[in-house]
């Protein structure tokens, strides 16, 4: 008799613990879930940010790049544009089976130079 | 007591303080759960749009032609600001702003104002740090073109909001501009963000590439720019394109504006330079044999009774390709009286001219060609010399893009979009293409356009030169003048067409003199830039330059 009112008080924490633990693991889903938020906001700042400076860098080298601006520093260096007849663009070698080193290097555009001083 | 009965007890003794809560978050999480969560939403809920950057416009080669980068605006809060020129003083230095003029912002009526926009990240961070009441940080876009003035006029502008306003910025609004990416999010207690999902992943819209080449653009702008400088003339427009697809390479005008594309938007008297409808009209129909010879009147003709004709210099007996080297207005009006208004009229269409070419910028004109009703004896003469009919300089640049590769009139392309070229249609016969090409090398050769020739290279065109209608008495004016070239270079194998206008040249303003140096000059530059060997290496006058 006290056996089977002891099992069922035992029946019952049990399941009082149970679903203790239960709210406590939807707790600390919950804090989890949270704190992730917080992080993946930080991250997604900061990367929104390092896009922003990447973005500007690139912009940065592409001013550096313009044509006025080479143009300008060539022109600093003593630099003038070249005649049309004093550049030759030089053929490629004449097809035949490569290795996948020489068809590699066979990609590269073209080398441009010079004929004449 | 038994045992179970003292647990039962227990048991009771702690949970029945504990019921009343019980019912209470039955009451809050059951009962009033909708109303409650709504409002909690409401409060701390928020959807945050992060705008997805305009697209970048590149040229051929991929080089950026424009950029959208994100920055900062500054702006101010007025309510939190108690003494606006302590305001003013602190971030004086932060922003670069006169303090006076910050405090002024600060003391106006109204609650906002944006203090300065195009913050770079780093000066954000400056300011952030400071820690100033009142002042606050928008992210915003900014449009940023790195080659400065490049292309401007083909690219055109974009407003306050990352809106198109002209040229292509404009006319790919739907291609360049994204949908922003909306992100679901709270606000904590501090109005920190916690990220939650993405409610909608928004569209990164794709980089539009360009037919234009940086480099080709830049000689072409140059080669303006020099001109425009010393004021050879008040206005100019260059344009590059590859006769092999009608690929514009290049579009220039001076001065540079982002508002305006002179080169679709306006139509002009092409003058001499649509000598070339006739001239292969003619040769199409074979109505003219190479060594027949029409009569120059000796540079004056009355064409019908009061019209005269004149030509700059007085001519006698002229071939076809004597006309068009000497450009003879007398010689081509005789060719085009034997080709009639109706074989004309069928030429201009079939060049291009009177229809649009399809360029994908906005506001272009599609010219005007008469009617043949419209096309009397005098207005057909004139119109062979380029007179009473209006052209894009597009549609002069594509004609001459089909004479060049031999009779393909392409559709001009400017946006590289993976599709291949579109073919118009052939222009004429392959033999009368190539008569006209060798004719058209004649006119550099030994005709008017001796400017135009490069040692070393075979070069073809055409000049033109036009009396300009004056606004005020909408008559030709007897000072002003369109002065252009068209030619393309090597004439062995045409890379490229290239159009010059210039509108009132100061000066000499025959286009011989003032735009065939112009299209040389630019030539030189295409030429050493693609390093194109001679096409004829016996020129004379290569072995004097080469000294």
């Amino acid at each position: 008799m006290i056996d089977g009112r002891t099992g069922l008080g035992f029946g019952w924490a049990a399941r009082f613990a149970g679903a203790g633990a239960l709210v406590l693991f939807l707790c600390w889903e919950h804090v989890q879930a949270t704190r992730l938020g917080y992080r993946v906001e930080s991250v997604r700042r900061e990367a929104a940010e390092r896009r922003g400076r990447v973005a500007a860098l690139r912009l940065d080298m592409e001013r550096r790049l313009s044509p006025s601006e080479v143009s300008a520093r060539a022109a600093r260096l003593g630099m003038i544009p070249a005649d049309p007849d004093a550049l030759r663009r030089l053929s490629r070698a004449p097809a035949r089976a490569a290795g996948p080193l020489e068809r590699l290097f066979s990609l590269r555009p073209a080398r441009v130079a010079a004929s004449r001083s | 007591m038994d045992l179970g009965l003292r647990l039962t007890a227990a048991a009771t003794a702690v949970l029945l303080p504990v019921l009343p809560l019980g019912l209470r978050l039955a009451d809050l999480q059951v009962l009033r759960h909708g109303a409650l969560k709504s409002r909690a939403a409401g409060e701390f809920d928020r959807v945050a749009e992060e705008a997805a950057p305009r697209a970048d416009i590149l040229d051929r080669e991929g080089r950026v032609l424009a950029r959208s980068v994100p920055n900062w605006s500054c702006f101010v809060d007025k309510a939190m600001v108690k003494d606006p020129a302590a305001f003013g003083a602190q971030l004086a230095p932060l922003l670069g702003v006169r303090a006076s003029e910050i405090a002024r912002k600060a003391a106006e009526p109204g609650r906002f104002a944006w203090l300065k926009t195009g913050l770079s990240s780093e000066a954000a961070d400056e300011i952030r740090a400071a820690r100033v009441d009142g002042a606050g940080l928008a992210p915003a876009q900014q449009r940023v073109y790195p080659n400065g003035d490049l292309a401007r006029g083909v690219l055109g502008l974009v407003g306050a909001e990352s809106r198109g306003l002209a040229g292509l910025e404009f006319a790919l609004e739907k291609r360049l501009r994204g949908t922003p990416r909306r992100l679901e999010v709270m606000r904590d207690g501090a109005g920190r963000t916690i990220y939650k999902s993405v409610s909608d992943g928004g569209l990164t819209p794709e980089p539009v590439r360009l037919t234009l080449d940086r480099s080709v653009q830049y000689l072409a702008e140059e080669a303006l720019r020099e001109g425009g400088e010393r004021r050879a003339f008040k206005s100019g427009i260059i344009a590059v394109q590859d006769p092999r697809d009608g690929e514009i390479l290049a579009m220039a005008s001076w001065p540079p504006t982002p508002l305006n594309d002179p080169l679709v938007q306006d139509a002009f008297e092409p003058g001499s330079t649509f000598k070339v409808v006739t001239a292969l009209s003619a040769l199409d129909e074979r109505l003219v044999r190479p060594d027949e010879t029409f009569f120059g009147e000796r540079g004056r003709w009355e064409v019908a009774p009061r019209v005269v004709i004149t030509d700059h210099e007085g001519q006698g007996n002229m071939t076809l390709a004597q006309i068009l080297e000497k450009s003879s207005n007398i010689g081509i009006a005789k060719v085009v009286d034997r080709v009639g208004a109706a074989r004309f009229l069928r030429m201009c269409r079939t060049l291009g001219f009177g229809a649009k070419t399809g360029v994908p910028l906005p506001g272009e004109t599609a010219g005007e060609v008469k009617t043949v009703p419209e096309l009397t004896k005098v207005s057909l003469a004139a119109a062979s010399y380029g007179y009473g009919v209006q052209a894009s300089p597009l549609q002069v640049l594509g004609a001459y893009s089909a004479i060049a590769n031999g009779g393909t009139l392409w559709e001009p392309k400017l946006v590289l979009d993976g599709q291949a070229p579109v073919r118009v249609r052939r222009i004429a016969s392959e033999a009368a293409v190539l008569e006209l090409r060798e004719i058209l090398e004649g006119v550099a050769e030994r005709g008017t356009a001796t400017n135009a020739k490069i040692p070393g290279y075979r070069v073809a065109g055409k000049t033109g030169t036009a009396r300009r209608i004056d606004p005020l008495t909408r008559k030709y004016s007897t000072s002003a003048y369109n002065a252009s070239f068209v030619g393309f270079l090597p004439a062995s194998a045409p890379r490229w067409t290239i159009l010059v206008v210039l509108n009132e040249p100061k000066g000499a303003y025959y286009g011989g003199l003032t735009a065939a140096p112009i299209f040389a000059a630019l030539g030189r530059r295409l030429l050493a830039l693609e390093a194109i060997p001679p096409d004829a290496p016996a020129d004379p006058a290569l072995a004097t330059a080469r000294r």
